[in-house]
C-alpha cells in the first residue's frame, strides 16, 4: 500500500490528552513508568478496527472538546467513553470507523458514559520512539502531553481497505460497579475483619484521579507498617498507613513499599479507567490463581 | 536463598524471598534475573526488582505455570557483585539541604556528623524506582534513620539528595516528595536523550563525596567518575 505523510491540527485540544500505546515495557527497568493506553481493551479494539499493529500510537482523551483538522484522507476510529461525534458539523450515528477525507474537521462532545476516548488512526500516530514506545510522559519524553495547536503526524493511506462492517462498541461492560480483583501479594497480612471490609464494601472514587492512581473515598482501617519498596503495576491496589486504598494506573512509579492489598484483573483495570469521580466500585474477590 | 513462587494474576507473578535486603540477597536476585531473562525472554513481557521480590509479568498464564513448576528444580549461586563504586559530588550547604539542620537537631548530631556519617559508607544500588533514573540504595547508617516527613515538599530540586526511613537517595528530577533534603549534586542522574538513560547498574556501588558551594557551582561534568575497589 503506498502511503504519503499526513498531518493533523489539534485545533482545540482537551487538558489531559496524550498519545498511548501500549506502554514502554523496556523503560521500567530504569524506573520510567509503563505509561500506555488506561483502557486497553478498548485502546486494543479501536487499532484492531483499522487492522492496526498491536502498539499502534492513539490519542487518548479523558475530556470533551476536541477539535482536529486532517489535511489529509486517512481513516480513524474511535472507542472507549460514549460520546458525540461530528465530522463537518454533521453528528455522525456510528462513529466507530471513519472515513476522513483531505480538511475533514472532527469534534467530540461531551462524554455520556465513561471517562476515557480513543482515537486511532490507520498506521498509527508516528513520533520518534523511545525504549520501544511513544506514549507520552513527563521527563522522559518531548513533548510530555498534547496541547492546541500542536500537530500530529501521520500516514495516509490513497488506496485504504474499504469499510465493510458496522462495529459497535458496548458500553455496558465497563458500567457494572463489580471489579474483579486477585489476591494481592500482601493480602494475607490483612486482618480477617480487614479482608471482610475490602470484600463488601461499596466504594467510590474520590478526586485524587489520574493516570498515575485513583483514590478511593473509603478509608480501611490500618496499622499495617511500611514494607520493603517492592515491585508495583498498573492494577495494583495499596493500603496506605492512613487506611487510603489507592488503586496505581498507567503512569504509577515501578516500586512502591505500601502494602499490595489486590491487583486488579486485566479487565477490571480497563473498566475501573472508565469510571467517574464519586462512581461507586465493589471489588470482586477472586481465587488465587493456582500454579506449581 | 531459594525463592518461593506467588502467582498474582494469570499472568503476574514474583519470586518471594522473606530475608532482608543485603548484598547477599542481592547477588542471588541477579543470579535469578539473568537466568530468567535468559531462558525465557520470548515467554516474558517484563521482569522488576525490588529488594525482596522478583516480579515477572507473563505472555500467558500457561507460561507462568511451566516456570512456577520448575523453579524448585533452578539451583543458582549468587553473582559476584560488580567492583564499580560511583563518586557522586555531594554539596550539603544547607542552601541545598534544607532539611540538613533540623534532621541534625533531631538526632543530636552537628551537621558535620551527620554529612560524615552520610559520606563514610559506599550505598550498593538495588534497583531504580519511584521516579525514572532514582536508585533504592542499601547501607544507611542506623543513626540517620529518619521517618519520611508529614507533609511532603511540593518541588524538591533535581539532584537533591536525601533520607526517607531507612533509604538515601537522589531526586533525579523535580519531584513532590517526603523525604528529607540534606544535600545536592550537580550531576544528571536521568537523560532521556541517552539510549540508556542512567549510568549506573543494579549491583554497583554509590559513594558521596562533600564539595563546597563554589565547587558546586562551577562543576563541569554531568557523569560521576567511576573506581573499582
Amino acid at each position: 500500500m503506498s502511503q504519503v505523510q499526513g498531518k493533523a491540527v489539534l485545533l482545540r485540544c482537551p487538558p489531559g490528552s496524550s498519545l498511548q500505546d501500549e506502554g514502554r515495557m523496556l523503560g521500567t527497568q530504569f524506573g520510567i513508568p509503563s505509561s500506555g493506553a488506561m483502557d486497553q481493551f478498548s485502546y486494543r479494539w479501536a487499532n484492531h478496527l483499522l487492522q492496526n499493529q498491536n502498539n499502534a500510537l492513539a490519542l487518548e482523551m479523558a475530556q470533551p472538546g476536541l477539535k482536529i483538522q486532517f489535511e489529509q484522507a486517512c481513516k480513524i476510529s474511535l472507542a472507549g467513553a460514549r460520546v458525540v461525534v461530528k465530522v463537518n458539523q454533521e453528528t455522525l450515528s456510528n462513529p466507530a470507523i471513519i472515513s476522513i477525507a483531505a480538511s475533514d474537521i472532527l469534534e467530540v462532545g461531551g462524554f455520556q458514559s465513561g471517562s476515557r476516548l480513543y482515537l486511532c488512526i490507520q498506521g498509527g500516530f508516528q513520533v520518534d520512539q523511545f525504549l520501544g514506545s511513544g506514549s507520552d510522559f513527563e521527563s522522559v519524553t518531548f513533548p510530555s502531553k498534547r496541547s492546541s495547536n500542536d500537530c500530529l503526524s501521520y500516514f495516509s493511506f490513497p488506496q485504504s481497505f474499504p469499510i465493510g462492517a458496522k462495529p459497535k462498541w458496548g458500553t455496558t461492560w465497563f458500567e457494572s460497579a463489580e471489579i474483579k480483583a486477585y489476591p494481592g501479594a500482601d493480602w494475607s497480612l490483612l486482618s480477617a475483619e480487614q479482608q471482610h471490609q475490602i470484600q463488601t464494601s461499596t466504594f467510590h472514587l474520590s478526586k485524587f484521579s489520574n493516570r498515575m492512581g485513583i483514590q478511593l473515598e473509603e478509608l480501611i482501617p490500618n496499622q499495617l507498617e511500611d514494607l520493603p519498596t517492592n515491585p508495583v503495576f498498573p492494577g495494583t491496589v495499596q493500603l496506605t498507613p492512613g487506611g487510603r486504598i489507592i488503586v496505581l494506573m498507567r503512569d504509577a512509579g515501578v516500586t512502591g513499599g505500601y502494602p499490595r492489598i489486590l491487583h486488579l484483573s486485566e479487565e477490571g483495570q480497563s473498566q475501573l479507567a472508565q469510571k467517574k469521580v464519586g462512581d461507586p466500585i465493589r471489588f470482586q474477590l477472586m481465587e488465587s490463581i493456582a500454579v506449581g | 536463598m531459594k525463592p518461593s513462587y506467588q502467582a498474582l494474576s494469570p499472568i503476574l507473578g514474583e519470586l518471594v524471598w522473606n530475608q532482608s535486603p543485603s548484598d547477599e540477597l542481592l547477588g542471588y536476585q541477579l543470579a535469578y534475573l539473568t537466568h530468567i531473562q535468559n531462558q525465557y525472554s520470548s515467554d516474558l513481557v517484563e521482569v522488576r526488582q525490588g529488594f525482596t521480590r522478583l516480579s515477572l509479568v507473563w505472555k500467558t498464564l500457561l507460561n507462568q505455570q511451566e516456570f512456577a513448576r520448575i523453579l524448585k528444580d533452578i539451583q543458582l549461586d549468587p553473582i559476584k557483585l560488580p567492583d564499580t563504586v560511583w563518586e557522586v559530588p555531594v554539596c550539603y550547604d544547607p542552601a541545598f539541604g534544607h532539611d540538613l539542620a533540623p534532621l541534625a537537631e533531631s538526632k543530636n548530631l552537628s551537621l558535620a556528623e551527620v554529612v560524615h556519617l552520610h559520606t563514610a559508607p559506599s550505598y550498593r544500588i538495588h534497583f531504580f524506582g519511584f521516579l525514572p533514573g532514582f536508585f533504592y540504595l542499601n547501607g544507611l547508617s542506623s543513626k540517620l534513620l529518619a521517618p519520611r516527613k508529614s507533609t511532603p515538599s511540593i518541588a524538591v530540586p533535581p539532584g537533591s539528595v536525601a533520607i526517607g526511613g531507612s533509604q538515601t537517595g537522589v531526586y533525579p528530577m523535580q519531584s513532590p516528595g517526603g523525604w528529607h533534603i540534606i544535600g545536592r549534586s550537580p550531576l544528571t542522574f536521568f537523560d532521556p536523550k541517552q539510549l540508556i538513560p542512567v549510568w549506573a547498574k543494579p549491583g554497583d556501588q554509590i559513594q558521596f563525596v562533600p564539595i563546597s558551594v563554589s565547587q558546586f557551582d562551577n562543576w563541569k561534568e554531568q557523569l560521576p567518575k567511576s573506581v573499582q575497589k
